[in-house]
């Protein structure tokens, strides 16, 4: 049957604008509906407002990032120091591309595939691609970091006005190209089991690479300050006394976009036109190279590509009964089935990993920071504190990963406090093992900690664990979102319990700073080991009081529960 | 005398101002294959959902198996099975992972798991398909696994929402078979379906409801009488099909087609 518009024209001979203006339409004002319904109800408000919240602190972040790299940028330039540019412009290509993985959980995101069943050209699709990521936290706090180096600049040269609207525009565009195209690419790979196990084995790699490059970095330094400290090193002396493969790495830089962009603005300053078009090109380059992979990646899905496609079915072999958990309760069958997909599920093993990294990276700053050769006295709570952060999601949204199966925890005999005690006692025994992990990467680079201190730390993890699986579930039953495990991007996410759980974790670990302060104050830091213990004893009573009430407040919310897990994409 | 399977009384569910399911009254006999019929947006789904622990009631009571069921009746969740609209399955689990889970999840013996487990994926022809992960099987399979999740404990009442529905005419004709074979050995099946044909062959009672209310309840025998009796000619009533008793009782609610769609080719 020919697809047929108004007046029997027919749609798909239609000039591409005009049928793309009407979807674009179309798709605005669906996405302005669905904001004016959610707010109908008074979670969806609270939803609203939440974000609206969580805006406000992104774009204070930003506004201070922002400051600071104007700051730096006008400083910079008007002592001439221009070798430091790319700095600047290495921030803000972290901030573009690091944090949208860091924070694709959290966030919402609309997907695009549900759009395909359209008669949606290739070239709007992609076009929406990059416009829908346009709204998000990194392309924000990246905007403002853009604009912040560009009145720092032409503060301190105006002539650069121009030149520099130029350049922070292409290299903002290039940017959000890559960022799109980089969690295009990492759905894809962790959708299949293979690719996922090496995109895991690399970032384990990575963390061994980052445990062996700190102490070579840290030899290096300690033998340089055992040489004549007096004697202040040239710049050149510095980058002489450098690792072979830094000097590598210094001598590709100029040619990567951060290095490229701040070439350019150089150039601009000299006045030198031809090398700025030049510059310019190889940024231009950088945006269709990024543009292409993005292309391919969503050339794949425009066809229909499944992500999660499994490898062909294999005969079966006598390791396909075995029971990770003995036992037939239904906690031991919560806990094999959580067993079972959390290696499954990249988004939690992100979650639990990327502390552990971030950990490394700051005893690292702490370490080289600290010349005076002691421990920075808070790097060890800090590193295991941090810890607890990667298991905000898993912890204060437990139910989000059952998706329509919370229907069968419902209909199943088992009490909904047994399903949350296995998944409760799964997620403490994980975070107690990573906050051991992180607490041992930070005895290795910052050397062990005093045993008050340590003992200190370790009843605030005894503390920390039943106040959060508390506070835990009391969020999963009554704000939850429904979690597509396979995904690390394009979630549905939730700011409002995002920021209830993370005013919950800083209150907790607010709570381990009163303590041990107070006490460090008074002379008497023991006093913290029985003071957290105490209210670890507090809330140890309340997360037991919870799992008690569990099952009314869950039957209370269970219609709420069914709609929000189990509805789909 | 015997106990009802299923018995309600005043049933009623509201959503805000809009009531989906209101005073439904019925008995469901152990041992007997009961289907629920209505058009779309009736009041089944929401029916089953309160039969099942769902969904709470607004008013009105619930006995299965002559106890008082409610979400938190746990002991008598142990004797139903259910396949849900929604079929609840869990997508990153495989489909041997999930049907252990189910078990234990029931309180079942490892041994009792591990066999049942096994002779189900071959009887839903699934055992080949044992590597994928559920988000990766077709409609149809979903289907088939979900019905397995929910027999996996040998329910004595399972409820059967459009059970199937997008599933291959020979995994029907066994699945019909497997539901016949848990009739004959005392068990009690709620299917709501729109296949009337299957409806037809498969159950001897029906219940149809319609904007929420139930407006027929019997065996299909005394409902084709008693329509036939409203129909001119007595003849009529051996012709008469389920889908006609269910047109007849439900009426096309005066959808008739009063314009056509001219721009349809």
């Amino acid at each position: 049957m020919a697809d047929l518009g108004v007046n029997g024209k027919d749609i798909s001979s239609s000039p591409v604008r005009s049928l793309a203006r009407r979807q674009y339409s179309a798709l605005v004002l669906m996405r302005f509906r669905m904001l004016a319904n959610s707010v109908r109800s008074v979670q969806g408000a609270f939803e609203f407002g939440a974000r609206g919240v969580a805006f406000l602190i992104y774009s204070m972040m930003g506004i201070g990032l922002g400051f600071g790299l104007g700051a730096g940028a006008y400083s910079l330039v008007s002592s001439e120091h221009f070798q430091y540019l790319p700095a600047l412009f290495w921030t803000v290509f972290l901030v573009w591309q690091v944090l949208p993985i860091a924070l694709a959980s959290f966030q919402e995101q609309f997907d695009l595939s549900t759009l395909l069943r359209f008669p949606v050209s290739f070239g709007s699709f992609y076009l929406l691609s990059i416009v829908f990521g346009l709204v998000d936290v990194p392309a924000i706090l990246g905007g403002i970091c853009c604009i912040g180096i560009w009145v720092g600049v032409t503060l301190a040269r105006p002539a650069l006005f121009g030149w520099m609207a130029l350049i922070l525009a292409i290299y903002a565009v290039f940017n959000i190209l890559l960022g799109r195209a980089v969690l295009a690419w990492v759905d894809k790979w962790l959708a299949k089991r293979k690719t996922r196990e090496i995109v895991s084995a690399l970032f384990l790699l990575l963390m061994l690479s980052a445990q062996l490059l700190n102490p070579a970095l840290h030899e290096h330094r300690h033998h340089r300050r055992g040489g004549d400290r007096a004697a202040q090193s040239s710049e050149q002396d510095v980058i002489d006394e450098l690792p072979k493969w830094t000097k590598s790495v210094m001598a590709v830089e100029p040619w990567l976009p951060p290095g490229l962009a701040a070439d350019t603005v150089i150039r601009a300053a000299d006045g030198e036109m031809q090398l700025v078009l030049l510059s310019v090109a190889g940024l231009c380059f950088y945006i269709l190279a990024s543009g292409a992979v993005l292309g391919i990646r969503l050339r794949g899905e425009y066809r229909g590509e499944r992500l999660s496609e499994t490898p062909a079915a294999r005969r079966r072999t006598a390791d396909d009964s075995k029971w990770l958990i003995d036992g037939s309760g239904p906690i031991a069958a919560v806990l094999e089935k959580e067993l079972r997909i959390i290696p499954r599920s990249m988004p939690l093993l992100f979650a639990m990993g990327a502390p552990l990294l971030t950990v490394l990276v700051i005893s690292t700053v702490l370490r080289n920071t600290n010349d005076s050769g002691h421990p920075f006295s808070w790097a060890f709570p800090l590193c295991v504190c941090y810890a607890l952060l990667g298991f905000t999601q898993m912890i204060f949204n437990n139910l989000g990963s059952e998706g329509t199966g919370i229907q069968t925890i419902f209909l199943s005999p088992t009490p909904i406090r047994t399903v949350l005690l296995a998944k409760n006692l799964l997620h403490g025994a994980l975070f107690c093992i990573v906050a051991f992990l992180a607490a041992v990467f930070a005895a290795f680079r910052l050397g062990l900690p005093d045993v008050t201190l340590a003992a200190t730390t370790a009843a605030w993890v005894v503390f920390a664990v039943p106040a959060n699986l508390a506070a835990g579930n009391l969020l999963s039953i009554t704000m939850p979102y429904r979690l597509n495990l396979g995904r690390l991007s394009r979630q549905r996410g939730s700011q409002a319990s995002a920021l209830v759980s993370m005013l919950i974790q800083l209150s907790v670990i607010g709570c381990g700073v009163v303590v041990l302060e107070l006490s460090t104050y008074f002379g008497k830091g023991w006093l913290a080991v029985p003071c957290l213990l105490v209210l670890a004893a507090i809330a140890g009573v309340a997360w037991f009081r919870v799992l008690a009430h569990a099952d009314s407040l869950a039957n209370r919310n269970r219609e709420s529960l069914i709609a929000t897990l189990a509805k789909t994409e | 005398m015997e106990i009802a399977a299923i018995q309600t009384r005043g049933l009623t569910r509201t959503f805000g101002a809009l009531t989906a399911v209101q005073d439904v009254t019925f008995t469901v006999a152990s041992g007997q294959f009961f289907g629920f019929l209505g058009p779309n947006g009736a009041g089944k789904s929401t029916t089953i959902k309160m039969l099942t622990g769902l969904l709470e009631p607004t008013a009105g009571s619930i006995e299965i198996l002559g106890k008082p069921f409610t979400a938190s009746a746990l002991d008598l969740k142990r004797q139903i099975g259910v396949v849900p609209e929604g079929m609840a399955l869990m997508g990153r689990l495989t489909a041997p992972e999930y049907l252990r889970f189910v078990g234990r999840m029931y309180g079942l013996e490892r041994e009792t798991v591990n066999r049942r487990t096994e002779e189900l994926l071959e009887f839903m022809q699934l055992a080949d398909e044992r590597r994928k992960l559920i988000t990766d099987f077709s409609h149809g399979m979903q289907k088939k696994l979900a019905l397995a999740a929910a027999v996996i404990h040998g329910p004595r009442v399972l409820f059967l929402d459009e059970p199937f529905e997008g599933v291959d005419a020979i995994a029907a004709g066994m699945l019909k078979t497997m539901l016949q074979g848990m009739i004959n050995r005392g068990a009690t099946i709620f299917l709501t379906s729109h296949v009337l044909e299957i409806v037809e062959r498969l159950c001897t009672h029906v219940a149809i409801i319609h904007q929420g209310r139930l407006v027929a309840n019997g065996s299909i025998e005394d409902l084709r009488a008693g329509v036939a009796s409203t129909l001119p000619g007595a003849e009529n009533e051996q012709r008469l099909t389920l889908e006609e008793i269910f047109l007849s009782i439900v009426g096309a609610g005066g959808q008739e087609v009063t314009q056509e769609l001219s721009w349809l080719t």
